[in-house]
């Protein structure tokens, strides 16, 4: 980029503009947050809290694998070139690896070489198989930040709620007061407490119909998820997320990646309910689905 | 109004609304069979007796001015029911009468209540009573109207336009078979919930919550969790070819009142017969502690003759908001399609 000084223009790296802009010391020096930007105090909602109101979209590839992965082919290539491929990612997973138990990592294999497997029946069989996004179901927690659609947050002081695009789900976290789960649910249940500025969000009560990604990756009802929501720019979160269970993996484990503000003018959530898209898909299989003639 | 769970279409795990609207308990996490009930969810003359003192105590209550958010809106928010025993349209012996007097609505809201509650075993397997569902349980009230609509004066849904009707032929002429499609409308596919856009206060699950954020007001439904969000920054719509099955709102203030234009339907939604070009105009007013007044005016030339709208109030009820996982284990939509299939099948042989 160039910059213009007194009339004359100098060509300069815009690494290093950049690096002028973010402060007098190049932001290589260890900060608190990410490492990337110097530490900073997000503005307040009226109640003194950082304010995380906003549409907010992770980039990451963690909804095709949360692990690193290559780009691969799609289901029906012949159909969906290149449209149905997967793309590449690095993995969200602090370590690289799930520490899995061992019969629970041939069920992992398993759930990959059944992932599109569409049985639906009148009983709870109906989730022994198949990966639950390729049905439009929801996608739990933390799967839901991660996938390749924006969400919004609604932050009020005795509750934070959060709207996402991907089939209009939602979640309420109790701030003030707590409350206790009445039973199980596909998006778990949620307290949050703030610990400085960081929103620390405790998940409990799912039920072991979701999946982490769509490569199999999965877990139990025992399911406990504790995340972390730290603003580190007026355009980043760093989102952490805790993950237990101990009937599936051997410790706890961690997931991290920013999310990112969308910033664009009368940016909003624009509708994305895939019940309809997948009515064939279901349905057909058992004689039920027979759309309208032209 | 009579309700059989058996027919009702949809599966909707009914363990999770269970205390929706409670606590119908009056002692907290009493051992099972110990339990005990506050006096108006078991009892209708406690219930229509205390429903008429509310509906006094309300019309009472007149210039109240809800609290404000802390950055100046007033503030709408907690949790809201949407159930009434009074019709959309005013009956035809009714005509020319638009109120009761007060006597009369308890009277009619009596009527009501004793019908609702009363369950005949050799025809329904289980009522919503049992679940403290029913309307009389919960904070509904006696209605001075005598029928929900108040425009047209005459409280009747305007006729169809001769190109609505053919609309709708057509659209059954293309469906001949039963299916998903046929049997199954947007509600018992989990596309959308009971909640409209508009809301009409004939169903049961109609629990929602309002929630307030500078620039922003959020509705959530109980009912399929169906969430509109609701921009107050004067934004313009998303472009005409953009259809949403809950359409696309913009809200402003007027006074005390939110004002939600909705507009952008999806071309299949089909709202009671209209089509996309459907435009809603909702109003939310505050009018004491425990009710906003809500009324809708919905305009669709394509669709009736003239606009039409409805008032009618949502009380307070108590939280939370619960998972409403429909499309994830819709059993019902698929046990119902195949029962018809079998007789359709039975019937030809």
């Amino acid at each position: 980029m160039n910059i213009r000084l007194r009339g004359v223009i100098i060509a300069v790296p815009s690494v290093a503009v950049a690096a002028l802009w973010l402060g007098a010391t190049p932001a290589l020096s260890q900060a608190p947050s990410a490492g990337l930007f110097p530490s900073y105090a997000a503005p307040r909602t009226a109640d003194g809290k950082p304010n995380l109101n906003g549409i907010w979209q992770a980039l990451t590839t963690a909804n095709w694998d949360i692990q690193a992965h290559g780009a691969q082919p799609g289901p029906h290539p012949e159909l969906m070139g290149a449209w149905g491929a997967g793309p590449g990612g690095q993995s969200i997973v602090e370590g690289g690896e799930i520490p899995y138990r061992p019969e629970a990592l041939a069920k992992k294999k398993q759930n990959l070489e059944t992932r599109m497997a569409v049985k639906v029946t009148n009983d709870p069989h109906r989730y022994d198989s198949g990966e639950p996004e390729l049905q439009c179901y929801r996608p739990g927690v933390p799967r839901a930040n991660y996938m390749p659609f924006p969400f919004q947050i609604f932050q009020t002081p005795a509750e934070i709620l959060i709207v996402y695009e991907y089939k209009g789900a939602s979640r309420t976290i109790y701030m003030d007061p707590h409350r206790e789960p009445p039973t199980d649910s596909w998006m778990g249940w949620s307290n949050g407490h703030w610990e400085g500025d960081t929103l620390v969000v405790d998940v409990t009560e799912f039920n072991d119909h979701t999946w982490f990604d769509r490569a199999g990756n999965f877990h139990s009802d025992a399911l406990h998820v504790v995340e972390r929501y730290t603003p580190i720019s007026p355009y980043h979160i760093k989102y952490e997320a805790t993950i237990e269970d101990p009937n599936v993996f051997t410790r706890p484990w961690k997931i991290t990646f920013p999310l990112y503000r969308r910033v664009e003018e009368n940016v909003q959530l624009v509708e994305f309910n895939c019940v309809p898209f997948v009515e064939e898909l279901m349905y057909d299989p058992v004689g039920l689905y027979k759309p309208p003639s032209r | 109004m009579r309700k059989r769970i058996l027919a009702a279409l949809g599966a909707v795990t009914l363990v999770m609304v269970v205390e929706s609207w409670a606590p119908v308990l009056v002692a907290a996490q009493a051992p099972s069979g110990t339990a005990t009930f506050k006096a108006t969810a078991i009892d209708t003359e406690a219930a229509i007796k205390a429903a008429a003192d509310a509906a006094k105590a309300a019309a009472a209550t007149v210039n109240w001015a809800p609290p404000r958010t802390a950055w100046g809106d007033p503030d709408l928010q907690g949790y809201y029911l949407s159930l009434s025993y009074t019709p959309l349209e005013r009956p035809v012996e009714l005509a020319g009468k638009p109120f009761y007097t007060e006597e009369e609505a308890v009277a009619a809201f009596r009527k009501a209540v004793e019908a609702d509650a009363e369950v005949d075993p050799r025809t329904v397997h289980y009522d919503w009573k049992e679940y403290g569902m029913d309307a009389w349980q919960s904070p509904v009230r006696p209605n001075l109207r005598t029928a929900l609509i108040v425009d047209p004066p005459d409280g009747r849904i305007p006729a169809m336009t001769p190109e609505a009707q053919k609309r709708q032929a057509a659209a059954r002429a293309r469906n001949p078979q039963v299916s998903v499609q046929t049997l199954g409308n947007l509600y018992t596919r989990c596309i959308t919930g009971n909640q409209g856009p508009p809301r009409l206060p004939f169903n049961h699950d109609s629990e929602s919550q309002i929630l307030q954020t500078p620039g922003y007001v959020v509705m959530l439904m109980q009912s399929n969790n169906d969430v509109r969000i609701i921009p107050l920054d004067g934004r313009p719509h998303l472009p005409q070819n953009v259809g949403q099955w809950l359409g696309d709102a913009r809200g402003h203030w007027e006074g005390n009142t939110l004002v939600v234009e909705t507009t952008n339907f999806h071309q299949q939604r089909n709202w009671r017969g209209s089509a996309d070009g459907l435009k809603l105009v909702e109003r939310f007013t505050p009018v004491d502690p425990k009710t906003i007044r809500y009324e809708f005016t919905v305009d669709d030339p394509t669709t009736w003759v003239r606009p039409w709208s409805v008032e009618s109030p949502l009380p307070r009820i108590e939280p939370p908001i619960y998972e409403w996982a429909c499309h994830e284990q819709n059993y019902g939509l698929m046990n119902v399609v195949k029962g018809a299939q079998a007789r359709e099948a039975e019937a030809k042989r």
